[in-house]
C-alpha cells in the first residue's frame, strides 16, 4: 500500500509529516505544475471547476509515483466538492489504476474524528495516543508557515529590496516542513518571525491594504490564483486574507463543535442582502466585504470558473450600500500571468486615486 | 384580492400546479409572466453577471416583465427537495440574487424549502400563508391540496406520456415518427422554446418521437441513478442520468440528446456521467450546451446531424 494525495495549499506539510510519522509507504505528489493542469484537463469532464482538475492532476501523478491508496475530500457541501472523490475515483478507474479512494468529509459529522479514523485505517492500527501526538505535531507546522505567511503579507509591500520576504519565507517552510520535533518547530517559528521582521522596509511606505476572499482552495493555491498575494505584494499592496487552512482546523475540527461560530460576525453583516448559506464560502465573501467596507481599500474576490456559490456571491457582492471596490478573478486553466497583471495594476491604481479622494473629503479610518 | 407573480422560469415547469393550487386556495390570483422572448432574455441578461447561468438570467427577465403587473412575487429558495440531495447555491440565493440585482421589483414572497430541516418547513409555509390568512388551519390545507396537485401532475405526465408543456399550456405533440429520440436535461431548458431554439418541435418536424423525464416514474429514475452514480447528490440528478440512463438500459429510444446550460455546475459532473455510460451501451449519445450565444442555425445543423446518424446506424 503505497499513498497518494491531492495539493491544496500548504496542506501537504501536516499530510507528510502525519504519514512519515506514522512509518507508511508515501508519495508526495510534484508540486501543482503545467503538467499537472494538462493532464487534468485532458481526463476531466470539461465544464468542471478549477480545484476539481488540479486535484485530480495531483492524483494522476501520484499514481504514476506508484500510489494506490488515495487521500481525497469529500462532503455534503451544496457544491460540486461532494462529488470529487467518487468523480475522480471512476476517472482514475477508467484511466486504468487499480486505486482505492480512502475520502474523508469535511462538512459534517465529527470532522476530527473522522480525520483520526482515516489515519488509524491507514496506518494499519496505529494506537490513539500516538495518532493525537502525530496530528498535533502536523499541526503546529501549518499553524507556523500560516502564520509566518501572513506577517509576510505586511513585509513585502514595504521591503526595500523586491524578493527578499519572499527568500526568507521559501527558507522557512523548508525549515518547518522537515522539523523533527515539536519544540524545533516552535523555535523555528520564533526565528523566522524575528528574520521577517528585520527584513529592511521603507519608512515611507504606504500600502493601500486589499483583502482576498473567495472559494478557499483558490484563494489558498497561488498555482491556480497565479500568485495573486505576491503579485500585489510586489505592486506595494498589502494583503488582508481571513482564510487559511490553520482557522479552517482550528474552527471545523476543534472549536465549531464546542459551539463557537468563527463567522457569526461575517453572517451578521452579510444578513440584509444574502439570509441564507449558499454552500461553500459564497456568504462569508458577501459578508467580509460588507464588514471591511472602511477599513480596506479595495477586495479581491477570487473564484473558479463556473462555481455555483461564488457566482451568487460576485452578483449581490455588486449591489451593497457598503461600498468597496472589488475585483472579481475567476480562475481556469485559459487563465494568462499577463493578463491578471495587467488587471491587477489598473485595479491598484485605481484604489490609489480612490484613497486619495475618500482622504481629502476625510472620509477614511486609515 | 392580492396578485402573485410566478415568473415563467426556473422551477415553474415542474412545480406550478402546486403553486396554483396553494394560493387559489389562500383567495390569490396568479399573474403568470409571458413566454420567454428575446426582450425578456436581453432584460435579464444586463441585470445580472456574465458568469451566471442563462437560465437565471431568463428568470430575471421575467420578474423584470412582471413589474406593476402584481403585489408580491413568489421566488423560493429550494435548498434541498429530499435528504442529502442539494439543489445548486443559485437555487438557494435566489431570492437574495433577484432582491440585489432588481431593487426596484414588487416585494418577494419568499419561501425556505429544506426537507432536511423538516419543523422549520412547516413555519416556513406558514410564514408565506401569513401574507394572505391568518389561520394556520387555512395555511395547512392550502398546502395540502398542493401536495395533491403536485402528486397528480407528476402522475399524469408518467400515465399519459405527456410533456409539461402539454399540461400546462395545452399544446399537443406528435407520437408518431420513424424514429425515437430522449430528451434529458432540467425541465426549464426542455420547455422553454426560446432557450432551446423550439427544440422539440425541431425534433419532431424531422418525425422524431421525443420521449422526456417527466414521462418515466420516480421509482425507476431512481434506481438508475442508484446504478450508475451511486445515488442522487444534486436535485436533478434523477432528471438527467436517471432518465436518460433508463431509456439507454431499456434501449426503448434510438438516441439521447441532453441539453445543459453553459457553465453549470451541477450539469457538468452530470452530463460527463451519462456521456460515459451511453459510449460503454454503445448508444447514440450527443450533448446540447444552450446559453444567450447560441444561434438557432448551428443548433439545427448539429440536431439534424444527430439524427441523420441515428437514422443510419439502425
Amino acid at each position: 500500500m503505497r499513498i497518494g494525495f491531492p495539493h491544496a495549499g500548504n496542506v501537504y506539510i501536516p499530510i507528510r509529516t502525519a504519514l512519515q510519522e506514522l512509518g507508511v509507504d508515501f508519495v508526495v505528489p510534484p508540486p501543482t505544475s503545467k503538467r499537472t493542469l494538462d493532464l487534468a484537463t485532458k481526463y476531466s469532464p470539461e465544464g468542471v471547476c478549477l480545484p476539481f482538475k488540479l486535484t485530480l492532476g495531483n492524483l494522476i501523478e501520484s499514481c504514476e509515483l506508484g500510489a494506490d491508496t488515495l487521500l481525497q475530500a469529500q462532503g455534503f457541501g451544496v457544491c460540486r466538492l461532494g462529488y470529487y472523490a467518487r468523480g475522480q475515483e471512476g476517472i482514475l478507474h477508467d484511466m486504468g489504476y487499480n486505486i482505492e479512494m480512502v475520502k474523508f468529509s469535511v462538512s459534517e459529522g465529527n470532522k476530527l474524528l473522522g480525520f483520526m479514523r482515516v489515519f488509524k485505517r491507514i496506518s494499519g492500527n496505529a494506537s490513539w495516543p500516538k495518532i493525537i501526538m502525530i496530528l498535533r505535531f502536523g499541526l503546529s507546522k501549518l499553524n507556523a508557515v500560516d502564520e509566518l505567511e501572513s506577517l509576510t503579507h505586511k513585509i513585502r509591500p514595504r521591503e526595500e529590496k523586491r524578493g527578499e520576504t519572499n527568500q526568507v519565507f521559501k527558507e522557512a517552510t523548508l525549515a518547518i516542513e522537515n522539523a523533527a520535533s515539536h519544540s524545533e518547530v516552535i523555535r523555528l517559528r520564533r526565528e523566522y518571525t524575528k528574520r521577517l521582521q528585520s527584513i529592511p522596509q521603507r519608512k515611507d511606505a504606504d500600502p493601500l491594504k486589499v483583502g482576498i476572499v473567495g472559494e478557499i482552495f483558490v484563494v489558498l493555491e497561488p498555482f491556480s490564483n497565479l500568485d495573486v498575494e505576491r503579485e500585489l505584494g510586489k505592486l506595494g499592496v498589502e494583503v488582508v486574507r481571513t482564510l487559511s487552512y490553520s482557522r479552517w482546523v482550528k474552527y471545523s475540527l476543534f472549536l465549531n463543535p464546542l459551539g463557537v461560530d468563527e463567522w457569526r460576525e461575517v453572517h451578521k453583516k452579510a444578513w440584509p442582502y444574502l439570509k441564507r448559506d449558499i454552500g461553500g464560502d459564497g456568504w462569508e465573501s458577501v459578508g467580509e466585504k460588507v464588514l471591511h467596507s472602511r477599513d480596506w481599500d479595495g477586495m479581491v474576490h477570487l473564484a473558479p470558473f463556473t462555481c455555483l456559490p461564488e457566482i451568487v456571491a460576485q452578483n449581490i457582492m455588486s449591489h451593497t450600500r457598503e461600498d468597496l471596490p472589488v475585483l472579481t478573478i475567476l480562475c481556469d486553466e485559459q487563465m494568462g500571468r499577463a493578463g491578471m497583471i495587467t488587471r491587477l495594476e489598473a485595479f491598484a491604481d485605481l484604489l490609489k486615486r480612490r484613497r486619495t479622494k475618500l482622504r481629502s473629503e476625510g472620509l477614511l479610518r486609515n | 384580492m392580492v396578485k402573485v407573480g410566478i415568473p415563467r422560469a426556473l422551477l415553474y415547469y415542474e412545480y406550478y400546479p402546486m403553486w396554483r393550487a396553494f394560493f387559489d386556495a389562500l383567495g390569490a390570483e396568479l399573474v403568470v409572466s409571458e413566454s420567454t422572448t428575446k426582450d425578456v432574455a436581453a432584460s435579464g441578461v444586463a441585470r445580472v453577471t456574465a458568469e451566471t447561468c442563462f437560465p437565471v438570467k431568463i428568470f430575471m427577465g421575467h420578474v423584470i416583465s412582471l413589474i406593476g403587473k402584481c403585489d408580491f412575487i413568489f421566488v423560493p429558495a429550494v435548498r434541498s427537495m429530499e435528504e442529502k440531495v442539494h439543489n445548486c447555491s443559485k437555487f438557494l440565493g435566489l431570492p437574495d440574487m433577484t432582491r440585489a440585482v432588481i431593487p426596484e421589483c414588487p416585494p418577494l414572497l419568499e419561501v425556505d424549502i429544506d426537507m432536511e430541516k423538516k419543523r422549520e418547513l412547516y413555519s416556513s409555509v406558514y410564514a408565506l400563508g401569513r401574507h394572505f390568512t391568518w389561520n394556520p388551519l387555512k395555511v395547512r390545507r392550502a398546502a395540502k391540496l398542493a401536495l395533491q396537485s403536485h402528486g397528480e401532475y407528476k402522475a399524469r405526465m408518467v400515465r399519459e406520456g405527456k410533456t409539461p408543456s402539454e399540461v400546462l399550456e395545452g399544446k399537443s405533440e406528435q407520437r408518431d415518427g420513424s424514429s425515437s429520440v430522449a430528451l434529458v436535461g432540467h425541465p426549464y431548458l426542455l420547455y422553454d422554446d426560446y432557450v432551446n431554439h423550439r427544440l422539440i418541435s425541431r425534433l419532431e418536424g424531422q418525425g422524431v418521437i421525443v420521449l422526456t423525464p417527466e414521462m418515466v416514474s420516480q421509482a425507476d429514475m431512481k434506481q438508475t441513478t442508484h446504478e450508475l452514480a451511486g445515488g442522487s447528490y444534486w436535485t436533478y440528478e434523477d432528471e438527467v442520468i436517471g432518465a436518460g440512463g433508463y431509456y439507454i438500459k431499456k434501449g426503448v429510444v434510438d438516441g439521447v440528446i441532453s441539453v445543459m446550460a453553459f457553465g453549470c455546475g451541477p450539469d457538468s459532473v452530470m452530463m460527463h456521467i451519462l456521456d460515459r455510460y451511453a459510449r460503454r451501451e454503445r448508444r447514440p449519445y450527443t450533448c446540447l450546451t444552450l446559453d444567450e450565444h447560441t444561434a438557432e442555425a448551428g443548433l439545427a445543423t448539429r440536431v439534424e446531424a444527430f439524427i441523420d446518424m441515428v437514422r443510419k446506424r439502425r
